[in-house]
């Protein structure tokens, strides 16, 4: 049963090239509807746990997957109504690509076999490569390349790092399954050198992916030279995918006894990321790279989360699970302005409110969440790992991560501010907004304050489980 | 005594060194198969200690055939496609390349040897010896030429030897089919989807050089 998670939407993707063109924006929805129910299923464990070679369905992979999954529902009925709006030459290409990316994320969520997830991770990046470049522009050409390449290269070091991880067990002469699952059992008796050194290498590997800053290159270009509803999915799921290899290898490395060491690496990692996104996005003229600068802060937040343990180890899950929704809300939005205005110059975008009222709503509300104002899960998150990281006495690692939240929103604020609130000066209107585009984003941040007021027992059970392996809890 | 796989590791090692010297695109191809069918040869002979078992035999046909043949000849169509043959003007030049290499080889037998692998015998220590150089001159090759056809061999190159380092270190891999049958796959597809942009970069830029592309940036 856990295989159809993945197999549903490759069988759908590979159909939709042979299948008639107008067939293909029903099937994307049929998929993702199938998805999330098959998703749902997994979720309330009505198939029972379950443990096969290469695949399980842990928590922290099912808190993924369920984001994912809501994420696509609602991103692929914006895409619908996105594509009748915009002349795409490469539509089948679109969807399908669409369907194989969600299928490959869906197989991270589950797998357990360590190269599994390898191959999984890598065939995300092949399968969004298509999705960055669909507009075949120069600098479209330009993101996917260094998209591609980046990313199968650093992946190719996470590769290096599984290796050694398998060399720190067969120097033990140990012999069990590699994967994560029987790995964790005998944890305590691997090679504690070779067990670091894989780490350090699946870190920069699976980091590159997720967006970890000096690795981090690729992202602001594939994010801004994207179609909205890519952009979308890349920012809300692709970075938890890869953040998912992360932490597996993390809680490897705290049942190994060097949860310290991997600890350091991952706040050290989220520190300077969260300081180089407040350096570029202080001075950003495109929006759509000011919103993926914002995902590489937010990255750096859960590692530093995830770093810190404790009650902060919450804290970043619940960061997660609000930056996902709040951040394809706003890829969304800028869609819907990119649609609007044909420009994704901060600079040629004024008027917003009188022009675009319903968009200027939601953009102003993604902003507000993500920046951390109350009302938004993301202020919970990002107390949480503060309270979590005074209590583990972190002062300088806190001290520079509440610095960089000011930078940040400082930086971001201004730009936002500008335009929502300026003047409209001749500033023509390309396409009227429509309900149908901006229903899925005010959707999602609707779905972000449901769960600040209630967080459902079961979402809590999960997310508890999952952070129960680092030795992070809810009471702190 | 001298070991038939020292032989086709010392054929790997040479491969390396001459595609650091070459400035030519098709003999770069052709490199890449050669290397790739050595690379395949290695668990065959490192294994046959032990005897060769029909797997694993299979296994290497299905190597050679991907890495020797299928994706060569994807890279082959890619520089037929494309009018420049010749890498003019890399980032580092060819000798320094060629010098980068050698520095290489000497760096990986010092790590090699402080890594103290007293389990390992000497073809298993010259054989991550090979790993680490050729992986080293692919990220070389990566950084220090312009045009994206050579630095998706860059790219293949530094694949080879962490397959390499893979067949040193992790044997238990080498027995699991699917899994490594699905690394191939998610290979061949990169070199695939590669090709297909270095082939939009040809038509959009009128040449693969990467440093044409500089828009994006901060």
């Amino acid at each position: 049963m856990l295989q159809l998670v993945f197999s549903v939407p490759i069988i759908a993707g590979s159909a939709v090239f042979f299948l008639p063109v107008k067939l293909g924006r029903s099937i994307l929805m049929a998929t993702a509807f199938l998805h999330s129910s098959i998703t749902a299923l997994e979720w309330f464990h009505v198939t029972g746990p379950l443990q096969t070679k290469y695949f399980s369905n842990t928590p922290e992979g099912m808190l993924v997957l369920a984001i994912m999954s809501f994420l696509f529902l609602f991103i692929s009925l914006y895409t619908v109504f996105y594509m009748a709006e915009v002349e795409m030459s490469k539509e089948p290409i679109f969807n399908a690509s669409m369907m194989l990316f969600l299928g490959a994320m869906s197989m991270v969520a589950v797998a357990d076999h360590i190269i599994m997830l390898w191959v999984a991770v890598e065939a995300t990046t092949l399968t969004s490569a298509p999705l960055i470049f669909v507009h075949r522009s120069k600098e479209s050409l330009e993101a996917t390349w260094k998209y591609v390449l980046i990313c199968s290269v650093g992946i190719a070091l996470a590769l290096l790092g599984c290796f050694f991880i398998i060399f720190s067990m067969e120097m033990v002469n140990i012999h069990v399954p590699i994967s994560f699952s029987s790995l964790n059992v005998v944890a305590t008796q691997l090679n504690p050198v070779w067990l670091k050194a894989g780490f350090v290498f699946i870190v920069i590997g699976y980091g590159t992916k997720m967006g970890l800053a000096p690795m981090h290159t690729w992202l602001p270009d594939a994010h801004s030279e994207a179609p909205s509803p890519a952009s979308a999915l890349l920012s809300g799921a692709l970075l938890n995918c890869a953040f998912l290899g992360v932490y597996r290898c993390h809680q490897l490395m705290f049942n190994a006894g060097l949860g310290a060491y991997s600890s350091n690496v991952l706040i050290a990692f989220g520190l300077t990321s969260m300081l180089v996104s407040a350096v570029f996005i202080l001075n950003q003229t495109d929006y759509k790279r000011m919103l993926a600068y914002s995902s590489i802060e937010n990255m750096g937040i859960i590692a530093v989360g995830i770093g810190i343990g404790g009650i902060a180890a919450f804290g970043a899950m619940l960061h997660m699970i609000h930056h996902s929704l709040v951040k394809s809300s706003l890829f969304l939005s800028a869609g819907n302005i990119l649609l609007g205005y044909g420009t994704k110059s901060i600079a040629k975008t004024r008027g917003m409110l009188k022009l675009f009222p319903r968009t200027a709503l939601t953009f102003f509300a993604g902003f507000a969440g993500i920046s951390g104002f109350p009302p938004f899960g993301l202020f919970i998150s990002e107390f949480l790992i503060i309270l979590g990281a005074i209590k583990a006495g972190r002062y300088v690692a806190i001290s520079i991560f509440i610095l960089s939240l000011i930078l940040i929103f400082a930086g971001a604020s201004r730009l936002a501010m500008q335009m929502i609130f300026s003047d409209r000066e001749n500033v023509e209107q390309l396409i009227p907004e429509r309900w149908k585009r901006t229903l899925p984003p005010i959707v999602l941040l609707l779905t972000s304050l449901a769960l600040v007021i209630w967080l459902p027992d079961s979402l809590y059970l999960t997310i508890q489980n999952a952070i129960s392996s680092i030795g992070g809890t809810v009471n702190g | 005594m001298i070991h038939i796989s020292n032989i086709l590791l010392a054929l790997i090692l040479l491969s390396v060194l001459l595609s650091l010297r070459s400035n030519r695109l098709m003999a770069l191809v052709k490199l890449m198969a050669f290397q790739g069918i050595v690379v395949s040869a290695v668990p065959l002979l490192l294994e046959t200690a032990h005897g060769v078992n029909f797997n694993l035999f299979m296994f290497f046909l299905l190597l050679v055939a991907v890495k020797g043949v299928l994706i060569p000849g994807l890279m082959y169509r890619a520089v037929k496609w494309v009018v420049v043959d010749r890498e003019v003007e890399p980032i580092i030049g060819y000798h320094a390349s060629l010098f980068a290499g050698l520095i290489l080889i000497v760096f990986s037998v010092y790590v090699t040897n402080h890594l103290q692998l007293a389990m390992f015998s000497e073809s298993h220590k010259l054989l991550l010896v090979t790993a680490i150089t050729t992986m080293g001159a692919g990220l070389v090759l990566l950084m220090a030429r312009r045009k994206a056809i050579t630095q998706v061999i860059g790219y293949l190159m530094m694949e080879n030897g962490i397959y390499l380092i893979g067949t040193a270190l992790a044997k238990q891999v080498h027995t699991q089919y699917v899994v490594e049958f699905a690394v191939l796959l998610d290979l061949t597809v990169a070199v695939l989807v590669m090709g297909i942009v270095v082939n939009d970069i040809n038509h959009t830029f009128d040449d693969v050089d990467t440093a044409l592309m500089g828009q994006l940036k901060d």
